[in-house]
């Protein structure tokens, strides 16, 4: 268990606790806010991975993750501002 | 040398972790959406800013951490895209700030 590890793990439930927020939010902008912080935290996690085996693909993991969602969360606003016609 | 250099990127891992739990309490802390995306969104594009320099740092200069920045980069562009675009939809459709009772 080094340390890389422990960060991981560390991570992995921080983004966990995220997903609460998205459960308990009383408005739909509370659960998207808790979705982007969650993605963020995802492309953390994948990062670490990458780091601890040395591999590279997984940054590109994180990379397009990270662009995915942006997208969605862009689109996703854009549907509750104009209630259903994007 | 190197020794000093992983405890270096340790250590400032450890400040990032610090940050995105910090993140993490100020979703749940406030009472109100908007000062809640406030805290949360900038505490949390520090933490993790913080915690991807730890480990360029940690890694060393070569194209491996040279991608870690540009992953920083895309993400310090667009997260405030998109909180911005959150709050934005918040506002249009009517959401305004309760009053503090």
């Amino acid at each position: 268990m080094n340390f890389d590890e422990i960060v991981l793990i560390i991570v992995a439930l921080l983004s966990v606790f995220e997903l609460g927020r998205v459960l308990i939010g009383p408005t739909i902008y509370d659960r998207m806010l808790g979705f982007a912080v969650f993605s963020s935290k995802v492309i953390v996690t994948a990062v670490i991975i990458g780091t601890i085996n040395e591999r590279t693909f997984f940054l590109d993991i994180a990379l397009i993750y990270g662009v995915l969602g942006f997208i969605s969360t862009i689109m996703l606003s854009r549907f509750v501002e104009r209630r259903g016609d994007i | 040398m190197s020794q000093w250099i992983t405890l270096a990127g340790n250590i400032i891992i450890i400040i990032g972790l610090v940050f995105m739990t910090l993140g993490v309490l100020g979703i749940y802390r406030f009472n109100d959406y908007f000062s809640r995306i406030l805290i949360t969104s900038k505490v949390d594009t520090v933490g993790f800013l913080t915690i991807m320099v730890g480990f360029i740092i940690k890694h060393g200069l070569d194209f491996f951490s040279g991608k870690i920045v540009l992953i920083v980069a895309l993400y310090m562009i667009t997260n405030p895209i998109a909180t911005h675009a959150i709050t934005r939809s918040a506002h249009i459709s009517g959401y305004r700030i309760k009053k503090e009772r």
